[in-house]
């Protein structure tokens, strides 16, 4: 069943090579939300209703990645379903359908790919090939900002990749005799490891992965791409790219535990963790432009969850967590971002004003989006960040829980001020309401409430499932 | 005998660093692919498979299958794709846009001639360290890689072109897989593939990105590529 997610986009790209026609393209994109969805779900639950399309060694689900995939398909279910109406009111993006669809189903394609392989290069491969594949996105609309956005976003996380490659020859050298780079092979075998040559690689690969994932101080691409994509793919980019770089950083971070130097990886995470909500609370405080603010939020998000894996037991946990609650709530910011877009035609929060008046469900969205970024219960992020509190107090890092907290309260502060004077302040400009229909709220909608309601009540699949991944940290 | 190729191409980082016609930059990269084949030839030339009765018969060819397809590999990355293709592809974006120099470096060019020789001593160095780490690696390749790889990163932070940091990108791709040279293991073909085909798809867009940057800006220069900011910002 794994092959069918895997070869649907390719099998769905070769249709649409063949048949030129428009009404294709955005039926591709769906079939394949759905179809990832279902085999998600099915994965997750182990119903192989295919048991003759699974037959493949370098592909597997296994405890850790189950949870990144099923937040990926349902971020994708959403983003397709806001697909139909974003298409409806932007007729650059119709004109140019077969392209953004092309590179829409790559995308998500390697996305899947690195979320799903089983050896360390494949991965490698795949992380890359979502670098390629978003490109074009981030570049769609052709001005001279997308470009810049788009030449610094390929360069800067090429190099950071091609370093984690060095990384990955690192590892090869700790390996000594051992020739393959299977994560299962590499976690049973950890233990002989040469440790110099491994906390070398992890370095590399840290770095090098961290500019994927945004990690400070090697995020710099992410604002300027986050802002310049099309609402959509700024949704998919910050809601579930992010994530399946972090997913590799977390498998290697798994061998230096069973290698027994975790020590030093865990500074790291935690430096790299800090210094991400650091540079966010500096930055946010005086930011103009809305969709900036918000990618601004996913590095301070990638950095709660490598504090969370630095810090390990329930701080893993409440990271596993973390990172479920903060794909649906940023995936539904970042997509009522898109209606505001459409509404003012412009980035600027100066610009924005008198949202409730304008479009009140469009304004509503983005107070409970807010309110749910910002860890306000019954938000999910809540109980993530409670726990990771909890964790610090447990392990006696009071000064370091005392910086977390300071941090966090400025971000929200810098967040909430911009949110509250672009909703509630009065109308200045005379803004016409634009009829957006049902399909780009609908999305964001079920994402909040089910970000809210795991808040105050988390089914038993979940909580296993989350316990399982966290195993062996 | 690989040594030579090595230190060669070790040599030719020190000319891209001192040189600023973007022609020359482009030969050295015919150079690089060139002697990093060499450095494969030479590796193969050591197994005990490696001679003309491999390819003598249907038989024979049969049996080496692995191993042909292994040097068939190399032959495409280094040769075709490192030598021919994509410097190829880049005259051809030199030629379009026209932008025949990186004068104006940060730095001016004899003390980048210095600075990267020096680098290129403290990888040598780095190849004689007497450490029981250093047993598990091939030192000169590891070495000289080593410096490749900073050299090119310190080449892309002074250059002011943005076609100068897609080549120091693609010395620095050199470098890494010099690196992977230095362990004397081989990654699955299909890791090898996939690799390959990311670095050639990433110079791709990188060169379709710099046509799109000469068109709609005055300058190629990376200067002109910081309009994205945080504070006083119009969109």
């Amino acid at each position: 069943m794994i092959n069918l997610i895997l070869l649907f986009p390719l099998l769905a790209c070769l249709i649409l090579f063949i048949f030129k026609k428009k009404f294709l393209n955005n039926l591709m994109v769906n079939l394949y939300a759905i179809i990832h969805f279902v085999v998600s779900l099915a994965l997750c639950f182990n119903m192989d209703f295919l048991p003759a399309w699974s037959g493949n060694k370098f592909f597997a689900v296994d405890d850790t990645n189950k949870i990144f995939l099923i937040a990926m398909s349902v971020v994708f279910l959403a983003v397709a379903i806001y697909n139909n109406g974003y298409l409806k009111n932007n007729e650059e993006l119709t004109r140019k359908i077969r392209h953004y669809t092309y590179m829409m189903l790559f995308f998500v394609f390697s996305m899947t790919g690195a979320v799903l392989s089983t050896n360390l290069g494949i991965t490698w491969v795949f992380i890359e090939g979502t670098t390629l594949a978003s490109a074009y996105l981030i570049y769609f609309h052709k001005t001279k900002h997308s470009i810049e956005a788009a030449w610094k976003y390929v360069f800067i996380c090429s190099i950071g990749i091609a370093l984690a490659f060095v990384g990955i020859i690192l590892l090869t050298i700790a390996t000594g005799n051992l020739n393959t780079l299977f994560y299962n092979d590499l976690y049973n075998n950890a233990q002989l490891f040469n440790p110099f040559w491994l906390k070398l690689s992890f370095v590399f690969i840290l770095f090098g992965i961290g500019t994927k994932m945004g990690l400070a101080p090697v995020h710099f691409w992410l604002p300027d791409a986050h802002a310049e994509a099309p609402s959509p793919i700024s949704a998919l980019l910050s809601a579930t790219l992010l994530n399946s770089a972090f997913l590799m950083i977390l498998n290697v971070f798994r061998i230096t535990v069973f290698a027994g130097c975790d020590g030093y990886a865990r500074i790291m995470l935690l430096v790299m963790g800090f210094l991400s909500l650091f540079i966010t609370a500096v930055f946010v405080y005086h930011i103009n432009n809305y969709k900036r603010m918000l990618a601004y939020s996913s590095i301070e998000n990638m950095g709660i969850l490598a504090i969370g894996t630095a810090l390990g037991g329930i701080g893993m946990l409440a990271a596993m967590i973390h990172l479920v609650g903060h794909s649906l709530i940023k995936a539904s910011f970042f997509l009522t971002s898109g209606n505001i877009l459409e509404l003012y035609g412009t980035k600027k929060i100066k610009s924005v004003t008198g949202l409730l008046k304008t479009d009140r469900k469009t304004g509503w969205l983005w107070i409970i989006s807010f309110l749910g970024i910002s860890a306000f219960p019954p938000s999910v992020l809540f109980i993530s960040e409670f726990l990771m509190i909890k964790s610090m107090f447990m392990k006696n890092h009071f000064i370091l829980c005392g910086l977390f907290l300071l941090l966090l309260t400025i971000i929200i502060y810098g967040l909430g001020k911009a949110v509250i004077k672009m909703t509630f302040s009065e109308k200045t400009e005379d803004i016409s309401p634009k009829d957006f229909g049902w399909n780009m709220y609908l999305p964001q909608i079920l994402m909040l409430a089910a970000a809210f309601i795991t808040g105050i009540y988390m089914p038993q699949g979940f909580t296993k499932m989350i316990l399982a991944a966290v195993a062996g940290f | 005998m690989e040594n030579i190729f090595i230190i060669l191409l070790g040599l030719s980082m020190i000319y891209i660093a001192a040189t600023s016609r973007l022609a020359a930059h482009v030969n050295m990269l015919i150079a690089q692919g060139w002697l990093l084949f060499f450095v494969c030839l030479t590796g193969f030339a050591k197994e005990p498979w490696f001679n003309w009765t491999m390819i003598s018969g249907p038989a024979s060819i049969a049996a080496n299958m692995p191993h042909i397809i292994g040097f068939l590999f190399v032959i495409v990355e280094t040769l075709i794709v490192k030598a021919f293709v994509i410097p190829l592809f880049l005259k051809k974006v030199v030629k379009k846009t026209g932008a025949h120099r990186d004068t104006d470096a940060n730095i001016p060019h004899f003390y980048c001639l210095f600075i990267s020789s020096v680098i290129l001593f403290a990888g040598i160095l780095i190849a004689n360290i007497d450490a029981p780490q250093f047993k598990l690696v091939d030192s000169m390749y590891f070495g000289v890689s080593i410096a490749v790889i900073i050299t090119s990163l310190w080449l892309i932070t002074i250059k002011h072109k943005v076609l100068s940091n897609v080549i120091g990108f693609i010395t620095m791709e050199n470098g890494i897989f010099l690196l992977s040279l230095s362990v004397a293991k081989e990654m699955p073909i299909i890791v090898n593939l996939g690799v390959l085909l990311d670095i050639f798809i990433a110079v791709f867009i990188l060169g379709m990105l710099v046509k799109e940057i000469n068109n709609e800006f005055e300058d190629l220069e990376v200067s002109q590529l910081s309009d994205l900011k945080d504070y006083e910002y119009n969109d």
